[in-house]
């Protein structure tokens, strides 16, 4: 039994360029799969847009005001709508790579670490460069939490800090082994449908029935987690509490 | 053999572990998912989200539109209500209006109509009552020459039949008593 | 001991850092629960933190669950 094994990234074409590894391997190319289809379900949604809108011009109106509305609420209706195609992209970037490695066959980009971690340290490290942009040395009172006694800050100080810096691997690894876990799940599920005798076999194809739909919520779910945590660590950047 | 069965461990050894964690593998990751995420965020940008702007903002005009124009009949359908209702009401005055003037006008009928009855039935009692007098003395003079003219009948009968000498006589003295009482009368 | 067994013993310990995410769990649906019940007018909000307050609390078990992994790939 090998219930990692579909996590496994195999490169297609190995490719560098300027000492840069560009090689395209299942993981890119899923990637790729991903952004296409968050791609088309946009642009098949706008196809031809009506003043009554249709079933899917409603779904893609749904989904871009689900997004402005979380940009509005968490980060402020001025402030946020210059990051809102981010937020947007991103929302839906790691949607799409979420229900697309529910595919079966397909690799899940979101469960590499390396991928999430990557967009969590660009969204932390611009959150905190952004702070620092927009405050100047006054951004170091994010670290200074009010309203606590002097003697304490000693102490507070540190754990802040740490807790800013535990942001970007809580963040990548949330996202990270909440897919993992689910697709390992749906993994030794399927290895006992196979392997079991067929009077037992039901059971855990029933399972991985209904896990599979578990998993297209927590898709859902972890990509909104995602966005949200997003626009909290942005919306701290603007204004320090 | 020693360093074929080592590889063979490690293989196996990178096999069990998460192949996530596998380092050589992250490099063409970080740059990919970073392009692929900048690609998607360009095709987004310039295609997506300047469309569903401007649907949802023109849907929002329109509805604004929609709203003031339904504002603009609704103070018009108030204005007609109350133009109607003026009719109405002007309507309504003239109708009673000439609901008096016809109950003015129907008494009037009414009592000319009495009068010219009463006085028609005054005029045709007078011609009865003419009519009647003038019967009754048609009558009374009819009575009258008959009376006469029995009178004369009867007269000339008893004179005829039964003059006697003494009735007669006594006749005859009677009347001589009359012209001399008239003559007494007239000294 | 063998370091495999360990590794197998940890991978045991480390699952039973999931009881902490029961609690967890246990304790996010019954309060909500517990609020809808007291104003059922905000079912609506609560249940939208219901979901997210959700998917925090399980990730801490995954945080166990991925401990599992690496110790299964260093035994």
């Amino acid at each position: 039994m090998e219930p990692l094994h579909h996590f496994q990234v195999h490169k297609f074409v190995d490719f560098s360029l300027l000492g840069i590894d560009l090689s395209v391997s299942n993981s890119v190319l899923w990637m790729w799969i991903a952004a296409g289809l968050a791609f088309l379900f946009f642009t098949y949604g706008l196809r031809n847009t009506k003043q009554v809108p249709g079933r899917m011009q409603s779904l893609v109106e749904l989904g871009y005001l689900f997004i402005l509305d979380m940009v509005d609420d968490i980060i402020g209706k001025k402030d946020g709508r210059k990051f809102f195609p981010y937020i947007f992209s991103l929302f839906y970037f790691i949607l799409f790579c979420n229900l697309s490695g529910l595919i079966p066959g397909s690799f899940t980009v979101t469960s590499q670490i390396i991928v999430t971690g990557t967009f969590a340290a660009i969204i932390v490290g611009f959150a905190l460069l952004f702070g620092f942009y927009n405050h100047g040395i006054h951004y170091f009172k994010f670290f200074v939490p009010t309203g606590v006694p002097v003697l304490l800050m000693p102490l507070m100080v540190p754990i802040e800090i740490i807790s800013f810096l535990a942001r970007p691997v809580s963040l990548s690894v949330r996202l990270f082994a909440n897919m993992t876990a689910g697709h390992t799940m749906l993994a030794v599920m399927f290895f006992y449908v196979v392997t079991l005798p067929i009077f037992g076999a039901w059971l855990p194809f029933g399972f991985t029935v209904v896990f599979t739909g578990v998993e297209i919520f927590i898709g859902f779910i972890q990509a909104y987690i995602f966005t949200i945590l997003t626009c909290v660590y942005i919306n701290d950047a603007i204004h320090l509490h | 053999m020693i360093s074929v069965a080592h590889a063979a461990a490690e293989e196996h050894a990178k096999s069990a572990g998460m192949p996530q964690f596998e380092p050589s593998m992250f490099e063409h990751q970080i740059v990919w998912s970073v392009i692929s995420f900048l690609i998607l965020l360009h095709l987004l940008k310039k295609h997506v989200l300047p469309a569903i702007n401007d649907l949802l903002d023109a849907r929002a005009k329109k509805i604004e539109e929609d709203l003031d124009s339904a504002k603009l009949a609704r103070k018009q359908a108030e204005k007609s209500q109350t133009d109607l209702n003026n009719q109405l009401a002007s309507a309504r005055q003239m109708a009673s209006e000439t609901m008096d003037q016809a109950r003015v006008d129907a008494a009037r009928h009414r009592e000319q109509a009495v009068e010219e009855l009463n006085a028609e039935l005054a005029k045709k009692k007078n011609a009865a009552l003419l009519e009647i007098e003038a019967a009754k003395k048609k009558a009374l003079a009819e009575v009258q020459a008959t009376v006469v003219d029995l009178t004369m009948l009867a007269t000339e009968k008893l004179i005829a039949k039964s003059v006697t000498k003494s009735s007669a006589s006594s006749m005859v003295e009677e009347a001589l008593k009359e012209i001399k009482g008239s003559d007494a009368s007239l000294h | 001991m063998d370091s495999s067994a360990a590794a197998l013993i940890g991978m045991g310990l480390a699952a039973a850092g999931f009881a902490g995410s029961g609690i967890g769990l246990g304790t996010l649906f019954g309060k909500a629960i517990e609020a809808i019940a007291r104003q059922p007018g905000a079912e609506s909000q609560v249940s939208k933190y219901i979901w997210i307050g959700m998917a925090f609390v399980e990730a801490v078990a995954l945080y166990g669950l991925v401990v599992v992994f690496i110790i299964m790939g260093k035994g």
